[in-house]
């Protein structure tokens, strides 16, 4: 009898502990915006003067097709980018061709991808991505530095890539500046855009090594 | 607050379920023997990772009178603290920085031996002091977005403790059980940017004793 009864106390304890960790309520976690930046530590940033940055946003979703986020807010956004660099001291310029950088910007508006700095060719496979030829004859990206992304829906990437790189015949355009923003998507449009907003001026502020 | 009162109600079935094993006029489970099942509070000393009180964890203990005042016996333990880190900027390399809010976690797993020297072994108040020696691991988790970033850590463990018994019929030895204690554990280990180097608490112990 004595044999059972410790059994009993023995199953009992066993279940309380594997049971035991308590993890945390990640609600409030959504309270706020995160961002992420890294760059290329072996690029001067004071050499570059110009730069080019599309009027729209490139959404990831999982439509057939490229889609481009170009309304007023969007609009917003871009220019929340424009005046952080202008005021870093580089001009911007219509024309591509000859602009020392150029800036990209996503939204991830509904899937859910997971990507690893280990395996840096997943942007040759993921179809709705901006193409390398948007930006001249390129046939992929290249990361100087470690990258490590968690796509998840309400995410918006900036990417800075050197447009003046002598690397050109690799045919791999390097992004020496990103920045992963995450927590976007709320029920309200209002808050989703006043976030974005604030989470670009952080981007830039946390990058001093950006001003020129 | 839900998760406070499923605590609640997992630490008492867990209680009824020890009562119910035992009959009353059997009350110890081994003679000359006694366990204990506690809820405790933590409070940890110092500025640590995840250094914040909470009632998260529990204790079980168990042990064997080598002495009518001396007792040996073995014990675990489990505790969790979370904290909330507001908003701030983290260098992660030198080319990488992080704005984010975060939760921190420690979640602590004491095991190991236990000695007690008891007084009054035949009243209803039997006061002991005790010393528990063991390992314990640790693990230090970041919650941040949808991402959890953590370490499993492990230490060395001591815990001084002093306590009462109560036994409102002495003779049956199932009641009730009050103690504190301190803790210090040599776990180190390191998240993100924030290390901890060892582990002090000090802490409340409720529950029953048989």
């Amino acid at each position: 009898m004595t044999v059972k009864k410790l059994s009993y106390l023995m199953i009992a304890l066993t279940v309380t502990i594997v049971s035991c960790q308590k993890d945390p309520s990640t609600s409030d976690l959504h309270k706020d915006y995160l961002v992420y930046t890294a760059y290329d530590t072996s690029v001067n940033f004071s050499g570059f003067n110009t730069y080019y940055i599309p009027d729209s946003i490139l959404l990831m979703t999982d439509e057939s097709q490229d889609v481009y986020w170009s309304d007023e807010d969007a609009l917003e956004i871009v220019n929340a980018v424009v005046t952080n660099m202008n005021a870093y001291g580089y001009t911007r310029t219509e024309d591509k061709e000859t602009a020392d950088l150029g800036i990209q910007m996503s939204y991830v508006k509904q899937v859910t991808y997971f990507v690893g700095y280990d395996n840096p060719y997943w942007w040759w496979y993921y179809p709705y991505y901006w193409s390398p030829g948007y930006w001249g004859d390129w046939y992929g990206w290249h990361y100087p530095y470690q990258v490590y992304y968690g796509y998840t829906a309400g995410s918006m990437l900036i990417e800075m890539m050197n447009l003046e790189t002598g690397t050109a015949s690799q045919k791999k355009l390097p992004v020496i500046w990103d920045s992963y923003i995450g927590g976007l998507l709320t029920n309200s449009a209002e808050l989703n855009l006043t976030r974005s907003l604030q989470a670009v001026d952080q981007a830039f502020e946390q990058s001093p090594y950006l001003k020129k | 607050m839900k998760a406070k009162k499923y605590l609640a109600i997992k630490t008492v079935l867990l209680a009824a379920l020890m009562l119910a094993a035992i009959q009353p006029s059997k009350a110890q489970i081994m003679y000359d023997s006694y366990f204990n099942i506690d809820w405790q509070y933590n409070v940890p000393l110092g500025k640590a990772f995840a250094d914040k009180s909470s009632g998260w964890g529990m204790n079980f203990e168990g042990g064997y009178f080598v002495t009518p005042n001396i007792t040996v016996g073995a014990f675990v333990a489990y505790h969790t603290s979370i904290k909330y880190i507001p908003q701030q900027t983290i260098d992660l390399s030198s080319s990488s920085a992080m704005t984010t809010n975060q939760k921190h976690t420690l979640f602590q797993l004491p095991f190991g031996v236990s000695g007690r020297y008891n007084w009054m072994t035949e009243s209803i108040f039997q006061p002991y002091v005790g010393m528990k020696l063991g390992a314990n691991y640790a693990q230090m988790s970041s919650y941040y977005y949808v991402i959890k970033h953590y370490e499993d850590t492990w230490g060395f463990y001591m815990s001084p403790e002093i306590g009462v018994s109560i036994f409102p019929n002495p003779s049956q030895r199932m009641g009730f059980h009050v103690a504190a204690y301190y803790s210090y554990a040599t776990n180190s280990g390191k998240v993100l940017t924030y290390s901890m180097d060892n582990i002090n608490n000090f802490g409340i112990r409720v529950g029953i004793s048989f």
